[in-house]
């Protein structure tokens, strides 16, 4: 397919991700600021902040303004109308290429988001606004796969909604074991355990609880977590499958490209699955496990670059003597 | 007359559906029959189930001048438009006559130019249009086909005859409504359609495909071809998306293009890809920064000297604007008779041309009667209808006429012929023409029919459908054995 | 007489650029008194050279540079020979008006007569015209004569007063210019009296002591013009001169904008600068090995095409001296 199709599936797809992700920790948040005190719930935004790399300011105790930026600012890429409206023209420039029950889906999406303003979510029933636009994202996604051909348009939709996914919990997982664990300190709401709390928001933050708890129940065992949020090989939720997911992905679009297998991606996106595959949680954790989530980042970058490299942006004539010679 | 034609009117100009005296021509006869035996509610219902079917389908087009949101819903007139089989004959050599002139006419001017040096037309009136491309001259042409893609407008004068009103030979548009008029009117009025015999249109995708493929380069087995579009703020993207999703090949914008060692590629996923031919909606100007308009961001840099170098097909080839420059147009039968040796079997509509100074004279003096073109418009753009003209308006082309003469065409009003048209639940006639679509690939090919737009504001002549006109489909009919 | 050509032209970038494509018009013509011997062209980073006949019969040097690149170095050699033109009376007789009207009476010309991009006529021309009584008197050789005269004494050349793309109001009002500028005018003028005329670019040997010439401005630009029985006769306003055997012609056409040495597209956000190095030596001497002594950059118009913007591109010119 065109370069720069699959470039706006990609990105149409990442965007989508990144806002339903938004959506979803700012709902968490508002909802457990219900149980909390001042000083947790400050910290609990300055932790949401930090996880999606923004620096907190001084305004973070002030709900109304956090939210704000996170969702209705427009000078702010990575808000929920930011990525939204990004989602969408990406969509629209490459109309022609996804079924129109997908376009019509996420042209709603963006009319809803551009018609709200802050003040009607605010102070009508912000949790329902922010239900709205993830459920939003995800008939868009199970749109996408009932009526988009499972093609190579469609595998670069997949690949950079796990990749998306992967990254945030990675950040998210990384910003609260280093705070929490830390600063292990009981608080009177706890039910018995250490920021029983937090540890729920994290859970409730990547979708993950109540899988989280069929699993290991509802006891909030740290090692636990870690361990369901990147190794657990069923949840969606989880990086471990995201990894694979992501591989599934690159081998079926390298084997429709004819690429040359195996392309950088796919090395680095097996050598991440290989890894989450077969490390074991106490390791990580007795280890240095900020510099692994680091590395699993860091290893998702190089994914995104090398996916650029080989199919989107690659030298000209590297193309013309190594594939497209094949097909001149 | 009965209802519901209690509106309908006749004068001078033609009527499609009926005779002078009133009585509907054999080949509406059952129309006609049909639509006073309909209750009038069905015929609202079906006109608005049609509506509902290009909505859903999102078949929309871009109005310049509007003042909110630029797509609108395709304007789609349920009654059909009618041709005899005999007419349509007619119709199909004039134009396969005409269009094999004028290439050849295209063909003479690039290379020798026998046609200017014994002096049929005048040498300046070529040089002097803005569409003559030097960069041209001398350049080889695959098949020597400059012109694959035609969309010819016909009128029919009060007489009954058809004529040519003007030619499109750069980027004609509007095949993509034919089809899907046909396909709606199918869908919405089955009985009728079946109690006609019409000609299918259904393989112009493929003779379009065909076209094309026979402009491919010599030794290229399995040629690439694609459609070249401005992208997604053009008027006409819908027809870009349509066709290239009808003939099943890429669409492309020039970003996705490339030109290296001469040789024009595609940027794909899987590298690479070499491309042969390219349909291109782009006009001239903006095709290429390198050659043409260095600040065109549409086109590909490098694509005049791969096609120079005959590694790429173009559809049509740079430089045809010449042919369908206006002042050109009039000079059109002297072309057929001069390269064919036959007289012309559909006439043109008589042209001032306004750099002669007598014409000019006597246009300046009637511009009320006349209607005024800028001989290098289209879609309705740049005219001016005298009749229906303010003062304003016909000081401020007298002035445009006075500084660039050569710029400008007249022609006297047209009673143009009037079909039949459900108005708010009532029928009534209105303007309309006709595009037949000729394809020029190894033969000549047009699908039976065409376009039939309609001016579909009452006395209105305008009938292009970026100024708010609507179409109909139109059915040429089986001989009778 | 034989002489060795080397032009180089040099672009940089303030950044990396790609997908770079050009057109050189370069290469010196063979027709006349002049035959070109021997050419090559190469570029660094090296390309695929390629070439067709365009208009007007100048000879086009076209390829690509599809990767990054910073720079890149245009190197030109030829090797002409030229014998003196023939001989030009110093006038016509009072029949040639005509005999020229009759000549042009079918528009063969008509490309040499109209407004052309650079030379169209304006209210400064056209007050130029009255001021010096431009018009149509005595024969066309004799008024051509003057008019390369009056302009050579009319205009002050100088360097950088104007720019690449000045139109010629630009010099009528400052009275200063280049070459290029007063090829420009003379032929606005001279088609006015509707004598058919055409820019040259090329290369103007200049005599100095023993060494050759030296430095860009030994480009040069100049006009013809077509006269019955003569054919197209040079004439070059800025030296008050004929054209003679040290005219050494390369491109012609309707004015500058059909026959820059240089004009090209890139992909890339980036300005760029051009430099331009001429040697012009007659070719029993030996070619003068410290070509590659840089002269001075300019700056040439912001270019590229930017893809993540939609930045515009712009050609890279130099002005002609």
């Amino acid at each position: 397919m065109l370069s720069r199709v699959a470039d706006s599936l990609y990105w149409m797809s990442r965007y989508l991700e990144r806002a339903e992700h938004t959506a979803r920790l700012i709902d968490v948040n508002l909802h457990q600021m219900l149980e909390q005190t001042g000083m947790d719930t400050t910290m609990r935004w300055e932790l949401l902040l930090k996880s999606l790399h923004m620096s907190p300011s001084e305004e973070v105790n002030d709900a109304y303004i956090v939210t704000e930026l996170l969702t209705f600012n427009q000078s702010n890429p990575s808000s929920i109308v930011s990525c939204v409206a990004a989602a969408r023209e990406n969509a629209r420039q490459i109309r022609e290429q996804i079924s129109s029950e997908m376009w019509e889906q996420i042209n709603q999406l963006y009319l809803h988001v551009k018609d709200t303003t802050m003040a009607e979510m605010w102070f009508g029933e912000p949790h329902q606004f922010l239900s709205s636009i993830k459920a939003g994202v995800h008939l868009f996604q199970g749109i996408t796969d009932a009526t988009m051909s499972h093609s190579e348009g469609w595998h670069f939709i997949r690949l950079s909604r796990f990749l998306e996914r992967a990254m945030a919990t990675a950040s998210l997982l990384d910003v609260y074991f280093r705070e929490l664990l830390s600063t292990q300190q009981p608080s009177e709401h706890d039910s018995g355990q250490p920021n029983y709390l937090n540890w729920v928001g994290l859970l409730r933050s990547c979708a993950a609880f109540e899988a989280y708890c069929k699993v290991y129940t509802a006891v909030m065992q740290p090692d636990h977590i870690a361990e369901f949020l990147l190794l657990n090989a069923e949840s969606p939720r989880s990086i471990r499958f995201c990894a694979a997911m992501m591989q599934t992905a690159l081998q079926n679009i390298a084997h429709t490209t004819n690429t040359r297998s195996p392309s950088k991606a796919e090395r680095v996106v097996g050598r991440l699955r290989a890894s989450l595959d077969y490390d074991q949680i106490d390791e990580i954790i007795s280890g240095d496990m900020h510099a692994y989530l680091e590395n699993i980042r860091r290893q998702c970058g190089q994914i995104h670059e090398a996916i650029y490299q080989t199919y989107i942006s690659y030298p000209i004539d590297m193309a013309i003597t190594l594939r497209g010679a094949a097909q001149a | 007359m009965p209802p519901p034609f209690s509106n309908y009117y006749l004068d001078v100009a033609y009527d499609e559906m009926f005779d002078a005296e009133g009585h509907p021509r054999p080949a509406y006869q059952e129309l006609y029959h049909r639509l006073l035996e309909m209750p009038s509610e069905s015929l609202v219902q079906r006109q608005q189930a049609a509506n509902m079917s290009f909505l859903s389908q999102g078949i929309t087009f871009t109005v310049y001048s509007s003042n909110e949101g630029t797509e609108r819903i395709w304007p789609f007139d349920l009654l059909p438009r009618i041709i005899t089989s005999a007419e349509w004959d007619t119709i199909e050599r004039g134009l396969t006559q005409r269009i094999t002139a004028l290439n050849l006419f295209l063909h003479d001017i690039y290379h020798e130019g026998h046609i200017l040096n014994d002096k049929v037309i005048p040498r300046w009136l070529i040089y002097s249009c803005p569409h003559y491309r030097r960069e041209m001259r001398g350049l080889h042409v695959p098949h020597d086909t400059y012109i694959a893609i035609v969309g010819s407008d016909l009128v029919r004068l009060p007489n009954g005859d058809f004529a040519v009103l003007e030619d499109n030979l750069r980027v004609p548009s509007g095949v993509s409504y034919m089809l899907t008029n046909r396909r709606v009117m199918k869908h919405v009025f089955p009985s009728l359609f079946g109690s006609y015999s019409v000609r299918p249109i259904d393989h112009y995708g493929q003779a379009l495909l065909n076209t094309l493929l026979s402009l491919a380069p010599i030794g290229r087995a399995e040629p690439t071809i694609v459609l070249l579009t401005p992208g997604v703020y053009n008027s006409a993207y819908y027809e870009h998306t349509f066709l290239a999703r009808l003939m099943g090949i890429e669409l492309v914008e020039g970003r996705d293009l490339l030109v290296h060692d001469n040789v024009v590629y595609m940027r794909t996923t899987g590298g690479l890809r070499r491309v042969d031919v390219i349909y291109r909606r782009i006009d001239d100007d903006f095709l290429d920064p390198l050659a043409f308009r260095p600040d065109s961001v549409l086109g590909v840099p490098g694509l005049l000297n791969a096609y120079r170098a005959g590694n790429v097909a173009l559809a049509n080839a740079i430089g045809t604007g010449v042919a369908d420059d206006k002042a050109v147009y009039s000079y059109v039968p002297q072309i057929i008779r001069y390269y064919l040796h036959e007289e012309p079997v559909l006439s043109n509509i008589e042209t001032y041309l306004l750099s002669n100074e007598e014409h000019q004279k006597y246009v300046v003096e009637h511009l009320e009667e006349l209607v005024v073109k800028a001989v290098g418009e289209s879609g309705g753009y740049g005219m001016l209808i005298g009749p229906h003209s303010t003062g304003a308006q016909r000081e401020e082309f007298r002035r445009a006429i006075l500084s660039n003469p050569r710029n400008y065409i007249a022609q006297p009003t047209l009673a143009l012929s009037r079909g039949p048209c459900i108005i708010d639940g009532e029928i009534e006639p209105r303007h309309l023409d006709l595009r037949p679509f000729i394809l020029n690939g190894d033969r000549v090919t047009i699908v039976p029919g065409g376009l039939t737009r309609v001016a579909l504001k009452r006395g209105s002549l305008v009938v292009n459908s970026s100024q708010g006109g609507g179409s109909k489909d139109t059915w040429v009919l089986e001989a009778q054995p | 007489m034989y002489y060795n050509i080397r032009h180089v032209t040099r672009f940089r970038y303030s950044a990396p650029i790609s997908e770079s494509i050009m057109e050189v018009r370069i290469q010196p013509r063979s027709e006349n008194n002049q035959h070109c011997l021997d050419f090559r062209l190469h570029t660094s980073p090296r390309a695929h050279i390629m070439s067709y006949r365009g208009e007007f019969g100048n000879r086009v040097h076209h390829f690509d540079v599809p990767n990054y690149h910073s720079q890149l170095t245009i190197t030109a050699a030829a090797l002409v020979d030229i014998s003196p033109p023939d001989e030009i009376p110093m006038a016509l007789d009072t029949h040639a008006w005509e005999e020229i009207d009759q000549l042009t009476a079918d528009d063969e010309y008509w490309d040499f007569l109209k407004p052309s991009r650079f030379a169209a006529p304006s209210g400064l021309l056209y007050a130029f015209m009255r001021e010096h009584a431009i018009q149509r008197r005595d024969d066309p050789l004799t008024v051509l004569r003057d008019l390369n005269t009056t302009i050579y004494q009319t205009f002050e050349y100088m360097p950088k007063a104007t720019r690449v793309d000045s139109p010629i109001d630009d010099a009528l009002w400052l009275r200063r210019g280049v070459c290029q500028d007063f090829a420009h005018i003379m032929i606005t003028l001279v088609r006015q009296l509707g004598i058919p005329c055409r820019y040259v670019s090329g290369y103007l040997f200049h005599q100095s002591h023993n060494r050759a010439s030296a430095s860009s401005d030994a480009t040069h630009a100049w006009v013809e013009a077509l006269l019955p029985s003569l054919g197209w006769i040079g004439l070059d306003p800025t030296n008050n001169t004929l054209a003679n055997e040290r005219h050494i012609r390369v491109a012609i056409g309707r004015d500058y904008a059909d026959v820059p040495p240089t004009r090209g597209i890139f992909r890339g956000k980036a300005e760029s600068e051009l430099s331009v190095t001429v040697r012009v030596t007659p070719a029993d001497v030996p070619p003068d090995a410290d070509l590659l002594a840089e002269s001075e950059w300019q700056p040439s118009p912001l270019s590229g095409y930017d893809p993540a913007t939609g930045q515009q591109q712009q050609p890279q010119q130099q002005q002609q001296a």
